[in-house]
């Protein structure tokens, strides 16, 4: 995976944002943190202030200034460090007692610098809270405390601060990469498939890995709709190959009568015997691509998208009523026996075509005084037509044979006939779900086209 | 009668152009979808005939915008050879009729004829009459010269289509999809065998034949000879 193309995928760009939201979510909760601890803290060392305030100012109201001055050197010797100040002045400002320097009096609340004499570490520039009071007498009295502890809780959550955001992001961004490297990976997967159909390995597909993700069913989709478009191919194929083959004959044919004429014919009576019969066979010509085109259509199924209910019963009768007039110009009898109403779900101009075709199979492969009987009976709910002949039949080596396109046997090779009459009846049983079975009707041939029930038929 | 066709195709075109001039109809040919449209919508034409595949605009949507413009001329749409389901797209979009290219004149002909004289809701009438021969389509009962002739339902069908079009050349095409539902040519002699039927009642033992063959194109069915 070249980073470059990392940093430009989609997901890599969702997990920074994701890592931006996330790390603006710590900041304001730490922010939130850092306030209320120092508002403690700060509270804290003004209570403590306040209460050595309280003290040295209960001790001065009933034992007067001398004790208050011992008291004042007493406390600071118990405390031991210098975190607490504590600053005594007579009314005229001179010092009187405690560990820090004479300096002005401001009475309330303040936070001053730590005098240099009286800091630990004097380079730090330490701070405290300090409390001014004036005194009964006129004296001044000052009690502060460090702000140490206050800087070192600051200091810590800043320090805090700063790891967890810095986790937060790092984590975020790592997962992300993490996702978008597996996410990548798979796309990546669909592309080298796209590269290899492309470059004419048409049966890859997309490696799936069944659990049914997006990804997932992306890839299966993906590898259905290859699969319909190489179905497409296949069948588009095919028709190119049956015209090379089939086509090329009745038009060579087309060609050497020309030919002939050209040289041979002289009259403009002649001439025309030879244009109706070049036309007549131009229009055959045309009539078996016809067929070609609208077999290899029914086998694409584009049709389905125009599929409705069809009433089976009404178009086999009609079918039948329409070819007995001509099975008994043939010398045939054509007998319907339609026992039950039948409704498929399919193409009804299909559906009427391949009823015609095996009606009109039978009437051109028997010799006259044939008997062909039309029957729709129901098994299981799906309707079943069948047609059946007293003809000479088809053996049963070839019988799959004959629904390929363009196949003709050799005893039907003298009968006019393209060869796509079965083929077609057997694109459209199967656009329908529908099964054919060719079988033997002592004598003849019985063609038995099995419906799936409606309902079932997709 | 005046023809609106639009054809890319300039053989096809001329063919077409010429045949129908011949035969004393004026023709205005568009080759590409816009002029036709527009030519379409400005003129008042008879019938149009258009490609379903155009350049610039789609014959398809021509159509549907002839219609919504509230032009109701009559519109014959010719389509490849195979494109089945152009047929049905084409007759949605408001299409009168349809042909596969390639065509012969004579079927091209015949149904610009049928499209052009289609008299308005035909489909309702009851009494349909030729001369001597009478129908009534709802008592679903024919006679001839007050004489009853029983026909088959087909053979009905078949003769209230002659009817309709009486006066006028149908080819067995038009009878194939019209009269059966047949989209495709048979390979046995479906229409002739019927025709002759149909004839044998109607037509034997009267002086005069109201159903003629008309060589090369179809047949017609009138009470002129």
């Amino acid at each position: 995976m070249p980073p470059r193309s990392l940093l430009r995928s989609t997901s890599f760009r969702l997990v920074v944002w994701y890592a931006a939201v996330f790390g603006a979510s710590v900041a304001i909760l730490l922010s939130f943190v850092y306030w209320i601890t120092l508002t403690t803290v700060d509270q804290q060392i003004n209570d403590s202030v306040e209460r050595e305030m309280a003290v040295l100012i209960e001790i001065y109201g009933s034992r007067g200034l001398e004790s208050t001055e011992r008291a004042i050197q007493r406390r600071l010797a118990d405390l031991g460090s210098p975190r607490r100040y504590i600053l005594l002045l007579d009314a005229s400002g001179k010092r009187l007692g405690g560990n820090l320097s004479a300096m002005p009096p401001i009475e309330g609340w303040t936070v001053m610098e730590v005098p240099r004499e009286a800091s630990d570490q004097p380079s730090r520039g330490e701070e405290m809270t300090a409390l001014g009071r004036r005194l009964a007498n006129g004296e001044f009295l000052l009690v502060g405390e460090n702000r140490y502890r206050a800087e070192k809780a600051q200091d810590a959550i800043i320090l805090a601060f700063g790891w967890g955001i810095a986790i937060t992001v790092l984590l975020a961004l790592g997962g992300g990469a993490l996702l978008a490297v597996g996410f990548l990976r798979r796309i990546e997967e669909i592309n080298r498939t796209s590269r290899a159909i492309m470059a004419g390995n048409l049966s890859d597909r997309v490696p799936t890995r069944g659990g049914g993700d997006e990804m997932d069913r992306l890839a299966v989709n993906l590898n259905a709709m290859l699969d319909r478009n190489q179905a497409l191919m296949e069948s588009l194929k095919r028709v190119s190959d049956d015209i090379a083959h089939d086509l090329r004959t009745p038009l060579s044919r087309l060609r050497q009568r020309l030919e002939v004429a050209r040289a041979t014919v002289a009259t403009p009576e002649e001439y025309g015997v030879v244009m109706d019969q070049a036309m007549a066979e131009v229009d055959a010509i045309l009539e078996t691509f016809a067929a070609v085109l609208r077999i290899a259509q029914i086998e694409a199924g584009t049709r389905r998208a125009s599929f409705s209910d069809v009433n089976l019963e009404a178009i086999v009768s009609t079918v039948a009523e329409t070819y007995a007039p001509v099975a008994e110009d043939g010398g045939h009898l054509l007998h319907a026996t339609i026992s039950r109403p039948a409704m498929v779900y399919g193409d009804r101009e299909l559906i009427i075509q391949m009823a015609a075709n095996l009606l009109e199979n039978s009437i051109r492969h028997c010799s006259p005084g044939a008997m062909i009987a039309v029957t729709l009976t129901g098994e299981a709910g799906a309707p079943v037509l069948c047609v059946s002949d007293t003809g000479p039949g088809i053996p049963a080596a070839e019988r799959e044979n004959v629904f390929r396109r363009f196949y003709r046997l050799e005893a039907s090779r003298t009968t006019p006939g393209n060869g796509l009459g079965l083929a077609l009846v057997k694109a459209v049983a199967r656009l329908h779900g529908a099964a054919v079975e060719l079988s033997d009707n002592h004598p003849g041939l019985r063609v038995t086209v099995r419906f799936r029930s409606t309902g079932n038929a997709s | 009668m005046k023809v609106l066709l639009i054809e890319d195709d300039t053989d096809t075109s001329r063919f077409v152009a010429e045949g129908l001039r011949e035969r004393g109809h004026v023709v205005d040919a568009s080759a590409d979808g816009r002029d036709g449209l527009f030519l379409a919508l400005e003129a008042g034409y008879d019938v149009i005939v258009m490609d379903r595949m155009l350049p610039r605009i789609d014959g398809l949507a021509i159509v549907k915008t002839v219609r919504a413009a509230g032009i109701k001329a009559p519109v014959l749409i010719l389509t490849t050879l195979g494109g089945v389901n152009d047929r049905v797209e084409g007759l949605e979009a408001g299409a009168d009729d349809y042909l596969v290219k390639p065509f012969a004149f004579a079927e091209l002909l015949a149904r610009v004829n049928a499209l052009a004289r289609r008299p308005p809701m035909a489909a309702e009438e009851t009494l349909l009459r030729v001369g001597d021969l009478e129908m009534n389509r709802l008592k679903r009962t024919v006679t001839r010269a007050g004489r009853r002739i029983e026909l088959q339902l087909q053979e009905f069908k078949l003769l209230e289509f002659l009817m309709r079009n009486a006066g006028q050349i149908v080819t067995r095409t038009m009878l194939l999809e019209n009269v059966w539902e047949f989209n495709f040519d048979p390979r046995t002699s479906v229409v002739e065998t019927h025709i002759s039927r149909l004839r044998a009642k109607v037509d034997r033992g009267f002086d005069r034949e109201l159903i003629r063959t008309v060589r090369g194109s179809g047949y017609c069915l009138s009470a002129s000879p």
